[in-house]
């Protein structure tokens, strides 16, 4: 016989003030099986906590309905107290009657009939509870790190340094990423290698660090604690154990003119090359497009200079297997291309000449042009003559915040640092004018908007509020037409180059990344965290982490932020040589269930395989759904497509909820 | 040319499959019933023509107990071979454990000369997929592709109180004999649903509301997977029309996501198949 005690909160005047808690505890104690109802001013505190605790042992209660809040604001408390008894936290369920009840109703003598329903379906719950056991999965003490820009950096290190492996694992030839790129950073224009390359040395040579560059993640299985990682090293064709990274193969390539990736197409590289002179690890990689004896089979120039022997022309992908509790995602963004060819539909710019002017440039050009180890060394040349630009025209929110692009977000780092890059172009061409035209001026942070003020009021930029309809070219000048919005005239300037401050887009190869991760995303490709303010880091695939800008544009100390909260989360959970987990998990009924496998394909986090039923001579009686614990989150998809209803899920089998229903047609 | 009792034979003489299940004449005119041929003389009693109505690929389901470790050959008209894929793509059978020997058809029809609803609409003479061909392949034909869906017009037509009418007075009759369950190739689930009694989901009494639930259930559970084959229909006795129930299933699958059941063993079934640009009209 079931024993229910029934304790209603008045949440101070939160529940009190449109339900009558004093009826709603009387009329629960008329309810079946319920021998014992209170209520009191918050059942939440010290005292209201002792109440259920003494009642538990007075009453001899086999289960408890807490009349209150969401069970997400105070379940764990209650069901805390609970256990302090010989109750099994389990046999705790909570009625809310605040959030979806007293806070959404006016009636008075209404909300307190629905709460007293509310109350009764908790109890029909409760009666048909089991005492779970929560779920125990061991911890593989190993993270992942994927992308090795200043986020992954940052991660691994924070990591490795709590004295946990880390494998980290970066697609491009080295680490470093977009911040390798920029020459300083905003707000305190410090050179931005000087500050990235302690770290990437850091992270090469840290004895927890396994780095892996050039290679990609295949496939990913298994669960929190327990991920099944399979790496493809792509081919270098270069040993990386035999090479010292000399360069002398770099100088003997017979191709160099090809465009260089590291300076955004505005220098050249050769055929075998190491992409920067700071690269981590200091290997070059052929790449096998472009290079002479892969097209025509002849030549191998490197070859022949490398007094290492490191060059291998046979060399294939390899792929690696390894086994971590966590992983972080930190695979960065990607520039917004003005150019006709975008991605995901989005459409370029035609009245910026779609990208086909060399002196109309995007902002990470810019970078390069400003940096000391970029094609000018530093100088700001344009790109199609090498004339020093004397006006310099800047567009803000090229792609953002424009919903004919398609890219309605707000790109978040552009403000800042075409602040930035309007003071760089003037500390290096004195009698030079920046102009910039921009919708609002975004500079919150610290030190960020006395930036901005800096640029404007020492360095001379002129800001102008609009947007640029049209870029021409004039002879020798580029033609900018724009309005200026604060004076409300139209605005016309010729100017020598143009730098837009494109929008920043999630990295274009994310979605098969994401899709093996089982990581949702959002419209725009970029990650999405589990919960905008409470779990910024987390995502809805437990013990899978994010850091940095692919999750939504960031500037540095953010990602770094958010790379360093990342490393703490993995640490948490590599603490613990046991993971528990809440065990509202799908169960088969294997005696119904007859394979027909819409589960499997159903199921969001892969956590449902087939498993085969044999007798005892091993001849296969028929296979049936099997679900991994470890997986499974229970949302209950699987249920939903289970025809014989052979799923069930614990803790919200179908019977509780039946009961719950049919208690309100009484 | 060979015909389908070499081919059974050919097959049972060399012991490459367990038996053949294919039709043999009936003892009433007009009709014909299942043989499971063990021996090669019992496949000289094979037989094919246009009332070869039934839908043998229900004897491939678990519940039968016929697949074994040899393969099972099965004698398919275009339609059957859909099933054969819908069983495949449901983990029910492997492609090798059934040797498929197509037979061309062209429509079949009841003991009355009446042919079937499916075939008016149907322009497929031999399966997409068969070990064996009985007979020459038939010249193909064209048919009008939205035939398939004609029978529905008049339905959709109705409005939602006429149409309810119409279905409340045809549940009316159902007595939940379960024929159509029974009869259904489809309907391989080790226990129905309606079966399950905690919780109950279907009321078990023939009030027609209680008969509703179960129709519905019924269509529901067959939704992107009833390639029309009809048994249910042709089983029950009480002539309720379920054939357009699936058919509207059927039809609203289609229109949703370009799926028809059946085309391919090696598809995703739709409904455990999630695709970004999927329509979404339902959610608005």
């Amino acid at each position: 016989m079931a024993r229910i005690g029934v304790f209603v909160c008045h949440c101070g005047e939160n529940i009190g003030r449109t339900v009558d808690c004093s009826v709603v505890a009387k009329e629960s104690a008329k309810l079946r099986d319920v021998v014992y109802s209170v209520d009191y001013k918050y059942m939440c505190s010290d005292p209201g906590q002792i109440m259920v605790k003494d009642a538990i042992k007075k009453h001899n209660l086999t289960g408890v309905v807490i009349a209150s809040c969401s069970p997400l604001m105070h379940e764990k408390t209650f069901r805390r107290a609970v256990q302090e008894t010989e109750l099994s936290p389990f046999l705790c369920e909570m009625a809310n009657i605040r959030e979806q009840c007293s806070w959404v109703h006016e009636d008075k003598v209404l909300a307190t009939k629905k709460a007293v329903d509310l109350v009764r379906l908790m109890v029909e719950k409760v009666k048909r509870n089991t005492p779970l056991e929560p779920i125990r999965i061991p911890v593989t003490k190993r993270a992942l790190v994927i992308g090795g820009g200043i986020a992954g950096i940052q991660a691994a290190l924070d990591i490795a340094d709590g004295n946990q492996e880390v494998v980290m694992v970066e697609k491009s030839p080295s680490i470093g990423g977009h911040m390798a790129q920029l020459s300083e950073t905003f707000p305190t224009l410090d050179c931005s290698q000087c500050i990235l390359t302690p770290k990437m040395v850091s992270a090469n040579s840290h004895k927890n660090i396994k780095l892996y560059t050039y290679t990609e993640v295949e496939s990913v299985t298994g669960y929190i604690g327990n991920f099944d990682v399979t790496l493809r090293k792509k081919a270098r064709y270069v040993d990386d154990s035999i090479c010292s990274g000399c360069g002398i193969c770099q100088e003997k390539c017979p191709q160099k003119k090809i465009s260089s990736e590291f300076n955004t197409g505005l220098g050249k590289r050769p055929a075998i090359y190491i992409p920067f002179p700071q690269a981590v690890p200091n290997i070059p990689v052929i790449d096998k497009e472009r290079c002479t004896y892969f097209k025509n089979g002849k030549c191998k120039a490197c070859e022949k200079f490398c007094d290492r022997n490191a060059i291998k022309f046979d060399q294939t992908d390899e792929f690696i297997n390894i086994k971590v509790g966590a992983i972080v995602v930190a695979t960065g963004y990607e520039m917004y291309n003005i150019g006709k060819n975008n991605k995901n539909g989005i459409k370029g710019y035609g009245e910026y000449g779609c990208g086909e002017d060399p002196d109309i440039i995007d902002s990470l050009q810019f970078e390069r042009l400003l940096s000391a180890s970029g094609p000018t060394f530093g100088e700001v040349k344009r790109p199609s003559d090498g004339k020093v630009p004397e006006t310099v025209v800047f567009l803000q929110c090229v792609g953002s915040r424009d919903k004919a692009k398609g890219m309605e977000y707000c790109s978040k780092i552009c403000c800042m640092y075409t602040a930035k890059h309007t003071m760089l172009y003037k500390h290096k061409v004195h009698h030079g004018q920046a102009f910039v035209f921009y919708l609002d001026i975004r500079a919150g942070g610290k030190n960020y908007d006395e930036f901005v003020r800096r640029a404007i009021e020492e360095d001379g930029a002129i800001y102008l509020r609009g947007r640029v309809s049209k870029i021409y070219r004039e002879g020798d000048k580029l033609i900018v037409k724009g309005a200026d919005t604060l004076s409300g005239s139209q605005v016309e300037i010729a100017a020598d180059l143009v730098v837009l401050a494109t929008a920043i887009t999630a990295q274009p190869d994310i979605v098969p990344l994401a899709q093996k991760l089982g990581v949702g995303y959002d419209k725009y490709h970029f990650l999405s965290e589990a919960h905008p303010k409470l779990k910024p880091v987390e995502t809805n695939s437990a013990g899978i982490f994010l850091a940095g800008a692919c999750q939504a544009p960031k500037d540095i100390p953010e990602s770094v932020a958010q790379a360093s909260a990342a490393a703490a989360k993995v640490l948490g959970l590599c603490s613990a040589t046991e993971l528990e987990r809440e065990p509202y998990v799908a169960k088969v009924y294997e005696s119904t269930c007859a394979g027909c496998g819409f589960c499997i394909e159903a199921c969001p986090y892969k956590a449902i395989d087939n498993k085969a039923i044999v007798n005892r001579q091993g001849k296969l009686i028929k296979n049936v759904a099997y679900i991994n614990q470890g997986l499974c989150q229970g949302c209950g998809t699987c249920l939903s497509v289970c025809r014989s209803k052979s799923i069930d899920l614990a803790g919200f089998t179908d019977e509780q909820i039946f009961s719950e229903i049919n208690s309100l047609f009484v | 040319m060979e015909t389908l009792q070499n081919i059974a034979q050919g097959l049972l003489e060399r012991g490459d499959v367990s038996m053949v299940i294919g039709y043999t004449p009936g003892t009433i005119p007009g009709k014909t019933k299942t043989i499971f041929a063990r021996t090669p003389e019992a496949a000289q009693k094979l037989t094919f023509n246009e009332n070869c109505v039934n839908n043998l690929s229900i004897y491939l389901t678990r519940q039968y107990g016929n697949i074994g470790e040899k393969p099972v050959a099965l004698v398919v008209k275009a339609c059957d071979a859909r099933t054969v894929n819908v069983l495949i793509q449901e983990n029910q059978l492997k492609r090798e454990q059934v040797y498929l020997i197509a037979v061309p058809c062209n429509g079949v029809k009841d003991e009355h000369g009446v042919e079937q609803g499916k075939c008016k609409s149907c322009a497929q003479r031999v399966p997409k997929d068969y070990d064996a061909l009985a007979g020459e392949t038939p010249a193909p034909v064209e048919i009008d592709p939205t035939l398939r869906f004609k029978a529905l017009e008049q339905f959709d037509a109705m409005s939602p109180d006429e149409r309810w009418e119409f279905w409340m007075k045809e549940f009316e009759k159902c007595v939940k004999c379960y024929a159509c369950r029974q009869a259904c190739p489809l309907c391989y689930c080790e226990r129905c649903i309606t079966d399950k009694t905690t919780p109950r989901w279907i009321e078990p009494d023939t009030s027609t509301a209680a008969n509703l639930s179960w129709h519905i259930t019924r269509a529901f559970h067959l939704a992107g997977r009833c390639i029309g084959c009809g048994e249910c229909e042709r089983a029950c006795h009480q002539n309720i029309p379920l054939g357009l129930l699936n058919r509207k299933m059927a039809k609203e699958v289609f229109d949703n996501f370009g799926y028809r059941a059946g085309e391919s063993a090696e598809a995703k079934p739709v409904f455990a198949d999630f695709r970004y640009d999927d329509k979404e009209e339902f959610i608005r």
